[in-house]
């Protein structure tokens, strides 16, 4: 299929959330750079980045929000949530409290985000096995509960670092195939790129007018 | 002869000039989310922590954290006012707050300096972080994204004179094709 001059079909949205010092924005780094950050500060409100990828023969284009798990950034944080096709929770399996957040990390991504949005929960620093805080079994059963995807990863060595994003497209690709993610609907977090672009408005926001503006 | 020749080179000139600004647009706005300066926040959220800001001020209770998300917010807007009025707040917080709380701050004032055009102020403010903490990457990127936009905006400016220049000598060419008659 044809897209125009865009070389990718369609456009997910994706979030990273999840304690702070977990590894969110490393992972992020070492999916679209294919590097790790032995030094990273924390991350000031959100980043942002991109990276096309292939699911089923189309190419995607992931824009993905990761976002500062420092409490002062919370409350502002939480509205980059909506419209997010899948969110990508994060803890950080040498330390157990970041673990123990998950529910309330994973009851804001489910207000704010819609019923079909994919949640993938993943436990980083599995290269630290020596240090390790949580089982994987105790993990895995958290996710079954919550019907979450579920895997360890590495954002060090890189280790199922690629699988996380792309499963998660591979779910999403899955809903939208299957009819149960309906991408007209508004904060569907899917954008599907016609055929001829340009002309539209393929935002995640309406346009709606406003007093005080600057005209 | 001569007079058939001017207008189709007016029209040749006409069809260029549209055909350039039309590649132009698609460049700056084809692939719509790009980077932190594309994103705008959603008119909802900008009225929650606007009323929670004035709420507060009235009962004299404002607190930095209050005064941060609301600027955080207009900073987000996609009006140059709201824009301006985030830099104002961020501009007063940053006088008084702690050593994480001035990087946050700095941090927005860039982001809302490069969203009003106001390039060199943005670059200044990255140059200030990146002086504390030369490797931050995220701050290297935001410096490089401002550096672009100069570049496209530049180019676009250059499209935008090229393309008044085309017209006038279309017109004039109009001109002398008539006064030919
Ligand atoms: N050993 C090991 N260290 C990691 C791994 N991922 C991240 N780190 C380290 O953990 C620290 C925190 O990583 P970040 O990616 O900044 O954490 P974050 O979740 O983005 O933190 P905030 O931005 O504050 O929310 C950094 O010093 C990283 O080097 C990993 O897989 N293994
Ligand atoms: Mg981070």
């Amino acid at each position: 299929m044809s897209a125009g001059p865009y070389n990718y079909s369609y456009i997910f949205k994706y979030i990273i959330i999840g304690d702070m010092g977990v590894g969110k924005s490393c992972l992020l780094h070492q999916f679209t750079e294919k590097k790790f950050m032995a030094d990273c500060p924390h991350t000031i409100g959100v980043e942002f980045g991109t990276r096309i990828i292939e699911v089923a023969g189309q190419k995607i284009k992931l824009q993905i929000w990761d976002t500062a798990g420092q409490e002062r950034f919370r409350a502002v944080t939480r509205s980059y949530y909506r419209g997010a096709a899948g969110a990508l929770l994060v803890y950080d399996i040498t330390r157990r409290s970041t673990y123990n957040h998950l529910s309330s990390w994973l009851s804001d991504a489910r207000n704010l985000t819609n019923p079909n949005t994919v949640i993938f929960l993943i436990g980083n620093k599995s290269d630290l096995e020596a240090q390790r805080d949580v089982t994987y079994e105790e993990a895995k059963q958290f996710a079954d509960e919550n019907e979450l995807l579920f895997i360890e990863a590495s954002a060090k060595t890189g280790d199922n670092v690629e699988d996380a994003f792309l499963e998660t497209a591979k779910k999403i690709y899955q809903n939208i195939q299957d009819g149960s993610l309906d991408l007209n609907a508004a904060e569907s977090g899917v954008q599907h790129k016609p055929l001829q672009p340009g002309r539209n408005q393929p935002q995640n926001q309406p346009n709606p007018t406003k007093e005080g503006c600057a005209c | 002869m001569t007079s058939a020749v001017f207008p189709l080179t007016v029209y040749v000139l006409v069809f260029i000039t549209i055909v350039f600004a039309i590649l132009l647009e698609r460049e700056t706005d084809g692939g719509k989310m790009e980077d932190v300066l594309d994103e705008s926040v959603s008119e909802e959220d900008l009225r929650k922590f606007e009323r929670r800001y004035h709420d507060s001020l009235a009962q004299g209770t404002v607190t930095h954290v209050i005064q941060f998300e609301y600027a955080w917010c207009l900073i987000r807007s996609k009006y140059p006012t709201d824009v301006k009025r985030g830099i104002f707040l961020l501009e007063d917080l940053s006088k008084g707050e702690n050593e994480s709380g001035k990087r946050d701050c700095i941090y927005y004032l860039a982001i809302g300096n490069a969203k009003i055009k106001e390039y060199s102020k943005a670059l200044g403010y990255t140059k200030v972080l990146l002086q504390v903490e030369p490797g931050n990457r995220q701050v290297q990127t935001l410096k490089h994204t401002i550096e672009k936009r100069m570049e496209r905006e530049g180019l676009k400016g250059m499209a935008i004179i090229g393309g008044a220049a085309l017209a006038l000598g279309s017109l004039i060419g109009l001109g002398v094709a008539l006064a030919r008659k």
